[in-house]
């Protein structure tokens, strides 16, 4: 064992009460630090999930359309009225091209080809406006977990087939197996057979959206090739705007992440993080003072001890190691108890309601232990340069006289 | 051994060996707080001879600390230089005085300084391991030798804390002998000492400077025990004078002002940096 490291050791376990105190404040330090970031983090990966969970990473749409003006004569003065191309249906025809694009990127877990479309709901006297979404029936759970949220009927998409949310089921009075009329913005007219009821927990999405088979969507919407939209899953969340302007360039598609997408969320996300940084910054400065005042009132009670090392030839090298060492074993051992607590803590926290469903969103496997420990550590380490300095510098004569 | 047939068989080793240990030349030390100058230290001139046992005398503010500061290169003097083993110490940069000090100077205090949270063991170990940053084998056998010498082989594992005076300075000898220095300064070594352990610790110094020829000076206000060595310095005032006989000489030393000066007969007022004057020349004669 090098000798540093054996005396700074020495000087620990000399005063066990006062290096207990300092381990103890870093891991509680460090305990608040992971605990805190557990708790963030996962506050943002359950707000995420709420949002994007279910729903797509990166959504496809067919390309705005962008006309092209004549070139004015020289001098004649421009005048422009823009309007949207109403005349042309915007879809995506060749979405088979698009589709051998996507199976050769990594990272996809799901993908689904929609069409979109708006409609007419009526039974009996009453007509409800929804929203319409033509899906390929095997890729129905691609996106959204439509069928571990159907609570009545089944996950079935037949062509004649439509699966609505409970709320508005519960609007227009009917249940699993009844049938629906229901007429699309282009006017097409079709009944429909209730095949299941879905619950997602959010309101406009029961009250309004209905799935339909894609086929059937095609006729709704007179569509006999094309799509409206395209649907991504991703493994990696956060790669969605990489993918998002990957597939961009080779598709030349409108294409979107989701964080561009939930402007709002993003900001509640950085604020939410900012909050998370400040506390995390003063969890360090709290070690930072601590370590840094008991080490300095240590290196003043070895004053005449430090001056007797340098009486014999002890460098100040020497002594400078020692008490960075006592700094750096103080980080390393409270930072490593205080991961332990934190994810101890956060593990329990997290366990509590999981019985009645009201967890709360902590993630102990975002604790980031690592970055706790490493800055910990280096705050132990900083902590001790100035009374390692000081130590270093202690007159021997001065300090022996004592 | 009588003291004078050591002092002739010490004598014939110093003139083979030829060149002083130590050359003190007008060492001067003005310690300055703000607009306040104390002039501790007036132009100090001695030397030391290889084996030598020296007491250094003087009474209280003399400068007697401040000069054993300076040769230990714990202080560095305003003006004038020393030379050890032909090396010139002023001029050594902080770092390489304190490798220095490691390997060629031992120090025994007046309080014998131990290191508390270490055995007595690791307390004479320290300025080896400390040096190399490691403890060897060879490093523990030296210091378990050491403890031996100094009768203390049955208490090396205790702590410094559960060791009686007399044997803490014991321990405090062995430590300035670690890395076999060629000068150990000795500041009133037996001054926290009963007579008993005083007469012990210091017949225990002059068996080691016999042993090993390392060059002892030591501070002290015992007239006894300064009797005992071969040779003395008188400090008063700042700076060295020549001391006749002893008995006397001490006890006027001792009790003389800072300004005082002791001047006796026909030997020269200030000893001459060659040293060669003074009673263990007289002894010699």
């Amino acid at each position: 064992m090098r000798f540093d490291l054996k005396v700074a050791l020495r000087y620990l376990l000399s005063n066990r009460l006062q290096s207990a105190l300092l381990i103890g404040g870093v891991a509680i330090a460090v305990t608040v630090f992971t605990f805190n970031a557990a708790l963030i983090n996962g506050l943002a990966e359950f707000q995420i999930d709420r949002v994007v969970g279910s729903s797509a990473h990166v959504t496809l749409e067919p390309a705005k359309p962008r006309p092209q003006l004549v070139p004015a004569a020289d001098g004649a003065e421009r005048l422009v009225v823009s309007q949207g191309a109403n005349e042309r249906r915007a879809q995506i025809k060749q979405w088979r091209t698009v589709e051998s694009v996507i199976d050769t990127l990594p990272g996809v877990t799901g993908v689904s080809y929609n069409i979109l479309g708006t409609g007419l709901v009526t039974r009996g006297e009453l007509s409800l406006p929804v929203s319409l979404k033509g899906v390929e029936p095997a890729r129905l759970a691609a996106i959204a977990p439509i069928d571990a949220n159907i609570v009545e009927g089944e996950p079935r998409l037949g062509l004649n087939d439509v699966l609505i949310g409970r709320k508005l089921a519960r609007d227009l009075g009917i249940s699993v197996g009844q049938p629906i009329f229901l007429t699309s913005s282009q006017g097409r007219e079709r009944s429909l057979t209730v095949r299941g009821l879905y619950a997602t927990g959010v309101d406009s999405l029961d009250a309004r959206l209905a799935y339909v088979n894609l086929d059937t969507a095609r006729v709704l919407f007179d569509l006999p090739e094309g799509l409206t939209e395209i649907e991504i899953k991703l493994a990696d969340i956060y790669a969605a705007r990489a993918v998002a302007r990957q597939l961009a360039d080779s598709t030349g598609l409108e294409v979107t992440a989701w964080m561009d997408k939930n402007q709002r969320l993003r900001e509640a996300l950085e604020g939410q993080g900012s909050s998370g940084s400040i506390i995390k910054m003063f969890t360090l400065i709290t070690i930072i003072v601590g370590v840094a005042s008991a080490l300095l009132l240590t290196t003043f009670r070895r004053r005449p001890e430090i001056g007797i090392m340098r009486s014999f030839g002890i460098s100040q090298r020497f002594v400078l190691s020692v008490f960075m060492l006592q700094g750096a074993l103080i980080g390393v051992i409270g930072s490593l108890v205080g991961c332990f607590l934190g994810w101890g803590f956060s593990t329990l926290l997290a366990g509590l309601g999981a019985e009645s469903g009201r967890r709360l969103p902590v993630d102990p496997s975002l604790g980031q232990y690592d970055v706790a420990l490493l800055l910990a550590a280096a705050a132990s380490i900083a902590a001790a340069l100035w009374p390692a300095r000081a130590a270093s510098r202690i007159d021997p004569v001065e300090a022996i006289s004592q | 051994m009588s003291t004078a047939a050591m002092t002739t068989t010490h004598s014939s080793a110093v003139a083979a060996e030829g060149a002083p240990l130590l050359e003190v030349r007008d060492i001067r030390k003005v310690f300055v707080d703000r607009d306040f100058q104390t002039p501790v230290l007036k132009g100090v001139n001695f030397t030391l001879q290889r084996g030598e046992m020296v007491a250094m005398l003087g009474p209280s503010g003399s400068g007697k600390s401040t000069l054993l500061s300076i040769l230990g290169t714990l202080m560095r003097p305003t003006s004038g230089s020393f030379r050890m083993q032909g090396r010139e110490l002023t001029a050594l940069r902080e770092a390489e005085l304190s490798d220095f000090r490691n390997q060629q100077i031992g120090f025994i205090f007046q309080y014998h300084h131990l290191l508390p949270d270490f055995t007595a063991l690791e307390n004479v170990l320290f300025p080896h391991a400390g040096r190399l940053w490691r403890e060897t084998r060879a490093g523990r056998e030296r210091a378990a030798m050491l403890l031996e010498r100094v009768g203390l082989r049955d208490r090396m594992n205790y702590r410094a804390t559960r060791l009686s005076g007399g044997q803490k300075q014991r321990v405090a000898i062995a430590r300035a002998l670690m890395n076999q220095p060629a000068l150990v300064l000795a500041d009133e070594p037996t001054g926290n000492l009963d007579r008993e352990n005083a007469d012990q610790a210091f017949a225990l110094m002059t068996e080691i400077q016999r042993e090993t020829g390392t060059t002892f000076l030591l501070s002290t206000h015992d007239r006894e025990l300064a009797e005992r060595c071969e040779r003395r310095i008188y400090i008063a005032g700042g700076v060295v004078v020549d001391q006749p006989q002893p008995a006397a000489s001490v006890a006027a030393a001792t009790s003389a002002r800072p300004s005082m000066r002791v001047i006796t007969g026909d030997v020269p007022a200030v000893i001459d940096h060659t040293g060669q004057s003074g009673d263990a020349d007289r002894r010699r004669a």
